[in-house]
This record gives C-alpha cells, structure tokens and sequence, in this order.
C-alpha cells in the first residue's frame, strides 16, 4: 500500500513540476521554457524521458486513480446489482444512510477498535522481542526469521490454522483455557470475543513485522549511547525507557502507519476466518461490510460509498505521515 | 578523590575456542589528582583497558582498586566515574541540559532543583550555557565536544575516563580544547585516565604516559623520560614524529658495524651492552647534525635524496654513499634540522651522529640496553 502511495506520489511529482525530479540539470531550461511559448518550450529533456514516465503514469492514472474517481461517481448514485447507473441526479444519500445503519455503525466501531488496538498491540509486542534480539543473544538470526515467518504466509492460510486453534471443541486455545480451568470459549462466533481472538491472531501474524521495523531502528543507535547510559548510572529499564525507546520514534510511526492501513483494509484474514457467519457478529469490520453489500446484497452504491470513507479514513492516515517524512526531507 | 590502581589487569575475548588476549597484565598506579595518558597503536588494548576501568567490560584477571577498594565487579553506575567518549555520544532526543541532567538523575538522589543549578553552574563554567535548551543536533563538533564533557563534569566523579576525545575535532580546535581540557583537569584535580593514539596529545597532556602494545605495558614514565629513555624499541619508535631511525648492527671490537657504516663506541657504552652482539642502534632525527664534510668518527659522507619543509623545520631524507652496490644501498633515514638550514635534494653532506644521542637495543627482545644522554633541563616540544 505504502510502496502504492509512494508510486503514486513519485508519478505526480514527475508530471507536474517536472524540474524537481530533474537532476541533470534541465531544471533551470524546463522552467525558463515554460515562461516562453508553449510549443517551443517542450524540452527535449521532456519529449526524451516520456517513453519512461508515461506508461507507469499512465496505468497508475487509469487503473487507480481513475477507477477511485468511478467509484466516487457510483457512490452518488443509486444502483443495485448490475443495472445501469443514471448519473442524471447526484447526492449523498448512500452516505447518510451509512450514518443511520446500526450494522455500519458497528462495523465502523469495530475497524476503529482494531485499529487502535491491533496497532497499539502490535507496536508493544514488537519493541519487546526486537528488544530481547537486540541484546546479542544465541541464535538471533533463527529467532528473527521464526518471529518474522506468520508475515510470509498467506491470510487465508492462517485464518484455517487460527480458526484450528479457536475450534470449540478440539482447538489448541480451548484444550489449554480448560486445562488452566478456564472452560472452554466460543472463540469466533461469540460477538464479544470474536474481536478480541481475531485482534491475538492478527498480533501473532503483524508483530514480526514491527519488530524487524524496530530492529532497523535500534541497530542504528550507536552502541555508546547505551555505555554512556550505564556509565551515566540507569539501570536496564531506565536505558530503555529514557534513552533507546525515545530514539525510535521514526520506526514507530512508519510501523504504526503500515499496521493502521493493514488494519483498514484487513478484509481477507477476516473473511477468511469469520466469513462463514452472515453478516459476521462482532468481527464485522468496513471492509468486509463493503464486499457483503457489493456482491451478496447488491447494493453497489451503498458499498460504493463505504469504500470512498475507507479511502478518506486511508489517506487521513497516510498523509500526515508523507507531510512529516517531506518535512524532514526524506521523500 | 582518588588514586585509582590496576593490579595486574588482564582481559581476554574468546573467538570460537580461541583465546585472544586483549589486555595482558597491565600494573598502573595511578595518583590522586594525576593525568594519566594510556596510549599505542590501534588495537594495543587502550580502550579496552578503559572499558575495563569504566565497567563496560568485565575484568578477565586482577584488580581494579580506587582508594583501595575492589571495583573490578561492580557495575558502571556503582563506581563514581564519568567517562566521556569519542562519539560524545549524547542523547539526541534530550536537550543539553537534560544530557547533563540525566547521569545526576540517574545515579543520585539530588532534587531536581539542586540539579538544575549544578548543571546551571557546570554550564556556566565550559562557557555553553546559550547552548542549555538546544538539541545535541544543532551543535557545531566543538560545542558537541564541550556538552560532553560538561556531562562528565557535573557529575563530580572520582575518575574521569575519556576514549580519544579530541579525535573528531579538526586540527586547529583540537589544540585548543587540548589546552583547555589541560587546565580544567589542572582546576578540577579529578584523577582522569586518558586515551588516545595521537602522541602529540600524549607527550603535551599527561602527567604520566602509559604505552601500550599488543596487550601489554611497555612503560609507564613522564612524556620526558619515555621520550629521552624509552624502555625498549618500540617506545622507542613509537613516540616522536618523524620516528627515530634505527639500524641492525652487529658489534665487533668496539664498533657498530651496519651494512651502510661503522660505528666507533666509547667504553662507557660498550659497557651497557653487556657483551651482546646483534644489537639495533636508534637515533632521533632531530639528533643528526649536517656537515658540510664527513670528518669525525661519527659522520658519514650521504646524499640528500629528499626535502620535506615544514616550516619551522624540514625533514631531510639521507643516502648513504656507498662505493658498493651493497645490501645496505638505497636506504634512507632522516634527519630534522632547522628550517632555515638551506639544504636541497642531491646535495653531498655529512650526516654526524653524535655518541651521546644513540640509543641502543637489543635485536631479540627489543630491551633498551643503552640511551641517550640526558640533560635535566632539556625540554623537548615534539612535532
């Protein structure tokens, strides 16, 4: 998504103040053209880095951008199945009633606690191990790819392995609760753990991630920084606290915005897992809601609309991110 | 205060099985109040030896002392030293003030308030007190180089410890702050351990130097006395730039005889030889005067092959003139004369090297069995 976000960026850089990709020094004729007439000032710089930029600009533009823009279209209309759409008459009436839909409004709460807790969990969960593979033990390299290992299987494989583990009868979760003399549970389709199993799971599968994320950060903090906290008289916790974990605030924004867009459109883990249930109790996130009404009730522009919030809710999340990584001149 | 004492300190690292040793026996005493310089070639043990000392690596063998207690198992933050490191390494999320701040916040007990002043005070003092709410990022290198020390400063410790503090410096601040770090020691009377492989610093900063190769102390005297009589070769070699020249000799009735010259010696010499016959003799090149004409026992006909002026001095690369394509043709060595001297490539000098300015070692094991002459008063300002 990031790795889109950045495409997308870099292409519109390129098409628009085209001097700033520049670096062999067409800059200044570039601009000084422009100023002149229009047909004498297309560059040769310009006309030779066409075959380049225009393909990937191009597909991006149509296959993006554009079908973002139809989708926007389709939201301000109303349309069921596949009938036509009349673009006589636009309004935001699908929007209003994602406001007045009870099962929107859940489902709205439940992208929000996953959000928030999935990243939160995620982050913590990841700085802790990170830290323990930091500290030079046997064996760091082993640990590192098996914590890292649940990122490179597919969501739908370890849906199957997690819905194994949460099975009411015979999954692993259960056979220890009971064995600890907790009972058993029904994991998924109980409302109000469903969420809570689905956010351990999606810990289990994201934190090697945040933790290779940390990894990087705190492999390029000097090891004097940790001598001078010693020597300066911090115990261990202190170290951590005061000195390294603040040091690794660039990694843990960059992690926290890759998991919250995860978590955004985290639709195939959840199908996968919770999918069996219609409409899912208690696990139904916007996503999943989005393709339910799509493409099992119908409601085209009603999903429609809820793809366009989760678009905004997507770039209000990535664009202070981008806004603070241009600041800083690292874009 | 403290007199900080290493009793035959020995550290070494195992590299799969393997068993390298770092440090190896090293015995210093050093006083209440001293300027000890620790220093060698790179990998001689210096830092790890300060490390040991700092607490940052544990001690392989013997015993740290400070004020006669055993420090050698206690952690960093239970020794009451500061140390202060090549990469300053300050805190780059924390203001100055909270860099200072910090190693009182951590090891104490002081309120907050009696911290603020003391760091207040220190600040004052290293003259960076503008400096107090910025972050360690919008620092020149010498501003940088002041909070870190300032840092080790407020803290008020029994030994400071610094790892080539300088060395990130350019050439012209490292002279000042050289100074100045002199005095603040001199001011301050704290026992420091200072590291570095720059003899400059070590000749112009410690009360006493200690050089170290291999692992091992080769000797621990005044800048002076190591200069003037450097306990074996590479003492020897290693202090004074450019290094003294040495030539493999062996001794046969009474004289040196090198594959370029023979070397007449007085009785008083033949006598601390001791009877050895393969020796290697030293001389600095600062101790070789030129002749217009070799006339004496200890000049040699020569050829200037290059020039290096330097100003106040130049560096002058000789050849001996052999009649014989022997195995000693083609060497050179240098002589540094006064930079006024006029002297140009291709000239044909003598080269004198007087009797009271040689050194003599053993070949084997590189002992000093014979240096220089010395008078008391000399004072000698090394490149």
């Amino acid at each position: 998504m990031i790795d889109r976000i950045h495409e997308a960026v870099r292409a519109r850089g390129e098409s628009e103040g085209d001097g700033d990709a520049r670096t062999d020094g067409g800059t200044a004729t570039v601009a000084d053209d422009d100023a002149g007439s229009f047909f004498g000032s297309v560059s040769r710089d310009f006309l030779g880095s066409l075959p380049f930029w225009l393909p990937p600009f191009a597909l991006m533009g149509f296959f993006v951008y554009g079908a973002i823009g139809w989708n926007f279209a389709l939201s301000l209309v109303n349309v069921q199945q596949f009938n036509q759409p009349n673009y006589s008459q636009l309004d935001f009436d699908q929007y209003l009633r994602a406001f007045g839909d009870p099962s929107f409004i859940s489902a709205a709460q439940n992208t929000a606690v996953l959000l928030v807790a999935f990243t939160l969990a995620c982050l913590v969960v990841g700085l802790l191990v990170a830290i323990l593979v930091d500290r030079h033990v046997r064996f760091e390299n082993t640990f590192r790819t098996i914590y890292l290992l649940p990122m490179s299987l597919s969501f739908v494989v370890t849906a199957q392995f997690w819905l194994w583990l949460y099975n009411f009868d015979n999954g692993l979760v259960n056979v220890v609760t009971q064995a600890l003399g907790l009972g058993r549970y029904k994991w998924i389709s109980n409302p109000e753990l469903a969420l809570g199993a689905v956010v351990f799971a999606l810990i289990w599968q994201f934190s090697g991630y945040a933790m290779v994320v940390y990894l990087a950060g705190l492999r390029a903090i000097p090891d004097e920084h940790y001598e001078a906290a010693r020597v300066d008289g911090a115990s261990t916790l202190k170290m951590y606290w005061r000195v390294i974990v603040p040091q690794l605030k660039g990694a843990t924004i960059s992690a926290s915005v890759v998991l919250m867009v995860f978590a955004l459109k985290a639709f195939d883990f959840l199908y996968a897992l919770a999918g069996g249930f219609f409409p899912p109790k208690g696990t139904d996130i916007l996503s999943t809601m989005m393709v339910r009404q799509a493409f099992s009730a119908g409601n085209r522009s009603y999903a429609a609309a809820i793809g366009i919030m989760l678009f905004l809710l997507a770039i209000a999340i990535v664009a202070p991110y981008l806004t603070y990584q241009y600041r800083r001149g690292e874009l | 205060m403290a007199e900080l004492v290493l009793d035959g300190v020995t550290k070494h690292f195992d590299d799969d099985g393997d068993r390298i040793v770092a440090v190896d026996d090293a015995s210093i005493d050093i006083e209440d109040g001293e300027f000890l310089v620790l220093v060698g070639p790179s990998g001689c043990g210096k830092s790890t030896t300060l490390r040991m000392v700092a607490g940052l690596e544990t001690v392989s063998g013997g015993e740290l002392r400070l004020d006669g207690t055993d420090i050698s198992d206690r952690a960093p933050a239970d020794r009451d030293v500061a140390m202060v490191f090549q990469s300053y390494a300050l805190y780059p999320h924390m203001t100055v003030r909270e860099n200072m701040a910090f190693g009182l916040e951590e090891s104490t007990d002081m309120a907050d308030d009696v911290i603020d002043e003391r760091v207040s005070e220190t600040a004052e003092m290293m003259g960076i007190e503008e400096l107090l709410e910025r972050k360690p990022r919008e620092l020149s290198g010498g501003q940088q180089q002041r909070v870190a020390l300032g840092r080790a400063i407020v803290r008020d410790p029994e030994v400071f410890l610094m790892d080539e503090p300088l060395s990130n410096l350019d050439a012209k601040l490292r002279s000042t702050m050289r100074t100045e770090l002199q005095r603040l020691q001199e001011n301050l009377g704290v026992t420091t351990v200072y590291v570095t492989h720059d003899q400059t610093e070590a000749m112009t900063m410690g009360d006493r130097i200690a050089i170290l190769n291999d692992g091992r102390l080769q000797q621990v005297a005044t800048p002076l006395e190591a200069y003037h009589a450097p306990a074996n070769e590479f003492v020897a070699g290693f202090l004074g730039e450019p290094s003294m020249n040495f030539f493999d000799a062996s001794v046969e009735d009474g004289s040196l005889i090198t594959d370029q010259f023979t070397y007449p010696l007085s009785e008083d010499t033949l006598d601390d030889l001791g009877g050895a016959d393969d020796v290697r003799l030293g001389v600095r090149p600062e101790d070789i005067e030129l002749v217009e004409k070799p006339v004496g026992d200890h000049d040699y006909a020569v050829t200037v092959d290059v020039v290096e002026p330097l100003g106040d001095e130049n560096n002058v690369y000789l050849e001996f003139d052999l009649d014989t394509e022997g195995e000693g043709a083609g060497r050179t060595f240098t002589a540094a004369v006064d930079g006024t001297h006029p002297v140009a490539a291709g000239d044909e000098l003598g080269a004198r090297i007087p009797e009271s300015a040689i050194h003599i070692f053993d070949v084997d094991s590189g002992v000093a069995l014979h240096n220089r002459e010395r008078d008391p008063d000399e004072q000698v300002i090394p490149q």
